[in-house]
């Protein structure tokens, strides 16, 4: 039994099938954050710029760098190619996240967290959304830190190759 | 039922008690370190890329209107696709243009592309770029002209106006010259990405954002003549 203790594999194949839908939710926010920021590369890093944490040349790398990575990542994610190595960079960014808007949420900067595009104080009379935000991505952190536990799931590059392995491993 | 089971789990278990190869794990880190290091490169070229062009009768901070020995001086951080800032306008319009006209200020206009996600065509950055090209004509143009793209301002999400709008506006506010191939060859884009940076560096990431002296004030008519009175 200390074997199946170490299983990347979920005990019951349905739950192997959780591994897949977390992998796909995480893939999808991952695809869908990167692609409302990278058309705009500019107004990402005034996203950042707008948490005044960063000097400015990190402010410029997270920027303009993270949507590029958070799109390789979905991607990644999506075919199911190095899960767990992409589910504990995930988990890690998202701490990272979580660590900025709450520190905004401390200080009591008005701003938009620039998740999915836009950034930047907000309108005179809206209101914050940290709490949502932490909430998300608390969610969200979850999800991957199961994910780095149970990789494997049906369809995924991971599940073809190590069965390819297996074959010539007879 | 056990021993099935037990069966199942023990092959299930062989399969995958080979995680991820050192190898595997080193590739993706360095995959996603290199997509890091692509968008950065992308946003460095972009920035280098922006010429240095600027408008005559405008400087890489903006376009000021008004005497220059006014004594209140008014910065205003504007994107002509945000409502608030057509909302201050119509609010604070008729005052600025009283304070200008008596000496009392001068303003100098920062018009930011903060919003060009808020259209499919860049609007904030074309219409930016339009009203640089309207100050080569003169700042009373580029005021006049400030004030007809608020009034012919788009709707968020749209496709903005048109270049054959931006170019019929500036010549109903008076621009001249090569103004049209100005507006069609987006020729101060850099200056309007320049303006844009300078502003956010400077901790400014909303619009309008009005200062009086450099200082930040509410953006109310009656904050922006207590400041201005204040000033004297």
């Amino acid at each position: 039994m200390t074997a199946v203790g170490t299983a990347l594999v979920a005990r019951k194949p349905a739950w192997s099938w959780l591994s897949t839908l977390g992998r796909l939710v995480l893939a999808a926010v991952w695809i869908a954050a990167g692609l409302s920021k990278i058309t705009d590369l500019d107004a990402s890093v005034r996203a950042v710029r707008a948490y005044r944490l960063l000097p400015e040349l990190a402010a410029q790398m997270a920027g303009a760098g993270l949507p590029v990575v958070e799109l390789v990542l979905g991607v990644l994610l999506l075919v199911g190619a190095g899960v767990r190595a992409c589910a504990v960079v995930s988990a890690l960014l998202m701490v990272v996240y979580m660590a900025g808007i709450a520190s905004a949420w401390i200080r009591g900067l008005q701003i938009d967290c620039g998740c999915f595009g836009g950034g930047g104080a907000l309108a005179a009379g809206v209101r914050p959304t940290y709490g949502l935000e932490l909430t998300r991505d608390a969610g969200l952190l979850v999800v991957a830190l199961l994910l780095a536990r149970w990789p494997v799931g049906p369809f995924s590059v991971d599940g073809m190759l190590a069965g390819r392995r297996e074959e010539n491993g007879r | 039922m056990m021993s099935k089971k037990t069966g199942r789990n023990t092959r299930s278990v062989v399969t995958a008690r080979r995680g991820p190869s050192l190898t595997a794990i080193i590739g993706i880190v360095v995959v996603l370190l290199f997509a890091g290091v692509v968008g950065f490169g992308v946003y460095r070229t972009q920035h280098q890329s922006n010429s240095g062009a600027v408008p005559v009768n405008a400087t890489a901070s903006g376009v000021l209107v008004g005497q220059a020995s006014a004594p209140a001086s008014i910065d205003i951080y504007l994107d002509f696709q945000c409502p608030v800032c057509r909302a201050y306008e119509q609010q604070s319009g008729a005052t600025i243009d009283g304070f200008i006209a008596s000496g009392a200020a001068k303003v100098l206009y920062h018009p930011l592309a903060f919003l060009d996600q808020s259209s499919t065509t860049k609007y904030s950055t074309r219409a930016s770029s339009a009203s640089g090209c309207a100050a080569q004509s003169g700042a009373e143009v580029f005021a006049k002209y400030v004030k007809l793209l608020y009034a012919n301002q788009p709707p968020e999400g749209g496709d903005g106006l048109p270049e054959s709008q931006l170019i019929s506006l500036g010549q109903q506010a008076g621009a001249g010259g090569d103004f049209a191939k100005c507006v069609t060859d987006n020729t101060f884009a850099g200056w309007t990405a320049a303006l844009t940076d300078a502003a956010s560096k400077a901790g400014i990431n909303a619009t309008p954002t009005v200062e009086v002296n450099g200082k930040q004030i509410d953006n109310t008519d009656e904050a922006l003549r207590q400041a201005v009175q204040a000033a004297k």
